[in-house]
């Protein structure tokens, strides 16, 4: 059952904080969605907020907007009360909204008038920057996913808004657009803005966030940048190659593979006829090359993979163990799991 | 006016001319409808009309057809089309007013209403003639309220509604029949007695009494006009609640 209190602990505020919540808690009838968030945006962050369909980001994000009343807890988006004090918050925030729309016979040009806040400028020139002044007249309807999903950003910017919260903004986007998207958030980091992104793409985080914060069933379960959860949970590296018939034959191939168990940071090897993989964490990547040069025998067909945000957190944010590896590394499951 | 309030109406006053249910219900199916059934019955006066013109009681029913159209259909798909399509999440994400909304949709459904009620006379002036106003303030209470009433009730309907779907299937249901037993039907003189109860029963022939016994000189439709008016402020003091305004 949910409690319906609020707390009245006011948050300890970072100096430089745009968004400060302590104990968010937010029910629907009796499924709680968000259990207890505490989050801290600073300025000129991008800050994404990742997890599967239904961990909580959506619900998180609309109490910061003040979209949404919460059950308990305490939020304060750029020194004011998103329940409070909610009609001087939102002109402050950009929101680019999931599931939303715009009424289809609504024009480009009359989408950015009708959402441009007084005295605001600039509308023109957003419409330019992400290519959409050749559309000023066509109909919201008749744009492309990318196209709606880059006027979205586009109002979301109007007025130039302190802090700009984007909910699956490449949800259904093509890569091409995916690309464009991304180049249009980096851009606003380079610009200073602050940005919460709210996804489920692993991709999109890893790509613009500067730190990324994990939850599942409600609740955080990890935060950092993107590299230091990739460290902190996918440790391993896999490198392989293909032994040469001439080269590696007999004795000589099982002294490499020997040399190669010795190395600093190597875990396994594993040999599958002339296929060699050696499974380390990354820095056995240097050491194995370094085995290989020493040997004259560096391979043609050498790989390496490196584990991504998306291998680090997958696992964790479906609720399964984490993972390095899936395809054809059943055994092999990450030792660092969750710390 | 660049506050979010007459930025709101003015954008919404140009979605509704371009909205093919806006044009055809409220401005094509009045007129269309009362220069068919106008022309039915002649123009000779005869006692199914209370002896007077029955175009110029047609004339004189149809602007509360406008108003039901308006009311019952424009309206309530509409705004259920916005909720169900989360239109309305970004209005208030992006810093419009909660009541902002609600008010641009009254005023846009007044308008509605004038604007189709200019369109009807206009056509119906050179065809018809337009019946001379015996009591015009009363007259122009009655069309008043009437708008009120229905445009309040139209802004609660589509407050409540889960879809756009479920709205014009709601607002159908309830408009075929005011309209025809309410204000563009046969008179309520031709009706069988249980007709005529339930045509009194419905606030469309509330309305209608309203407008067009005055305007005809067939009495002041006092009664008419105070249900009307409960009416109008019953309807619009939920819908003001529902909008949180």
């Amino acid at each position: 059952m949910c409690s319906a209190r609020r707390a009245a602990i006011v948050p300890a505020m970072i100096t430089n904080s745009v968004v400060t919540v302590r104990g968010l808690q937010k029910c629907y009838g009796r499924r709680r969605v968000v259990d207890g968030v505490d989050l801290d945006v600073l300025e000129g962050e991008v800050v994404g907020l990742i997890g599967a369909n239904g961990a909580g980001k959506t619900t998180t994000v609309e109490c910061i907007q003040g979209l949404r009343r919460p059950d308990a807890g305490t939020l304060r988006v750029l020194g004011l009360d998103p329940v409070t004090e909610a009609e001087r918050l939102r002109p402050l925030i950009g929101s680019q909204l999931q599931d939303s729309a715009l009424p289809d016979r609504l024009r480009v040009a009359e989408a950015v008038e009708l959402f441009s806040p007084r005295r605001a400028r600039g509308g023109e020139a957003l419409l330019e920057q992400f290519g959409l002044a050749e559309r000023r007249r066509s109909a919201f309807a008749s744009l492309s996913g990318g196209e709606r999903q880059r006027l979205f950003l586009v109002l979301a910017l109007l007025g130039r808004p302190r802090l700009v919260i984007l909910d699956e903004l490449t949800q259904g986007l093509d890569p091409s657009a995916r690309r464009n998207v991304w180049a249009a958030v980096s851009q606003l980091r380079d610009e200073g803005t602050t940005v919460l992104l709210v996804t489920h793409e692993l991709g999109d985080a890893e790509a613009l966030c500067d730190r990324v914060v994990a939850m599942r069933a409600g609740r955080i379960l990890d935060s950092g940048p993107p590299a230091e959860l990739v460290d902190r949970h996918a440790r391993r590296a896999k490198i392989r190659f293909g032994l040469e018939h001439g080269a590696h034959a007999g004795a000589s191939s099982d002294a490499l593979l020997d040399e190669l168990r010795g190395v600093v940071g190597v875990e396994r090897v594993e040999r599958n006829g002339l296929r060699v993989t050696v499974y380390g964490d990354r820095r056995a990547i240097a050491h194995v090359g370094a085995v290989l040069v020493r040997n004259c025998s560096v391979p043609a067909d050498l790989s390496v993979q490196i584990p991504t945000l998306e291998d680090a957190l997958l696992g964790l944010l479906d609720g399964a163990e984490p993972h390095a590896f899936s395809s054809d590394d059943h055994d092999y499951h990450l030792i660092g799991a969750m710390q | 006016m660049n506050t979010s309030f007459g930025r709101l109406l003015r954008a919404e006053l140009k979605l509704m001319l371009r909205d093919p249910l806006v044009l055809t219900f409220v401005f094509v199916f009045p007129v269309l409808t009362m220069l068919i059934i106008g022309g039915s019955f002649g123009t000779k006066p005869s006692s199914g009309f209370a002896n007077r013109n029955p175009a110029h009681w047609y004339v004189a029913s149809y602007l509360t057809v406008v108003i039901a159209a308006t009311g019952l259909i424009m309206l309530p798909v509409h705004l259920a089309s916005y909720r169900e399509r989360g239109v309305l999440r970004r209005f208030a994400a992006a810093g419009f007013p909660r009541w902002s909304f609600a008010l641009a949709q009254l005023v846009v459904g007044l308008i509605a209403v004038a604007a189709a009620s200019a369109v009807e006379l206009g056509v119906a002036a050179p065809v018809y003639g337009i019946p001379a106003l015996h009591e015009f303030w009363r007259v122009a209470l009655g069309i008043g309220l009437g708008a009120v009433a229905f445009v309040s009730l139209g802004v609660l309907l589509g407050t409540l509604l889960p879809s756009a779907r479920a709205a014009q299937a709601v607002g159908l249901m309830l408009f075929f029949p005011s309209f025809l037993l309410g204000a563009g039907g046969p008179p309520p003189n031709a009706l069988p007695q249980a007709m005529r109860s339930i045509a009194n029963l419905l606030p469309l022939s509330q309305v209608t009494d309203a407008i067009r016994d005055p305007w005809l000189g067939l009495g002041a439709a006092s009664s008419s006009l105070i249900v009307v008016a409960v009416l109008a402020m019953a309807a619009s003091t939920l819908a003001a609640r529902r909008a949180a305004l």
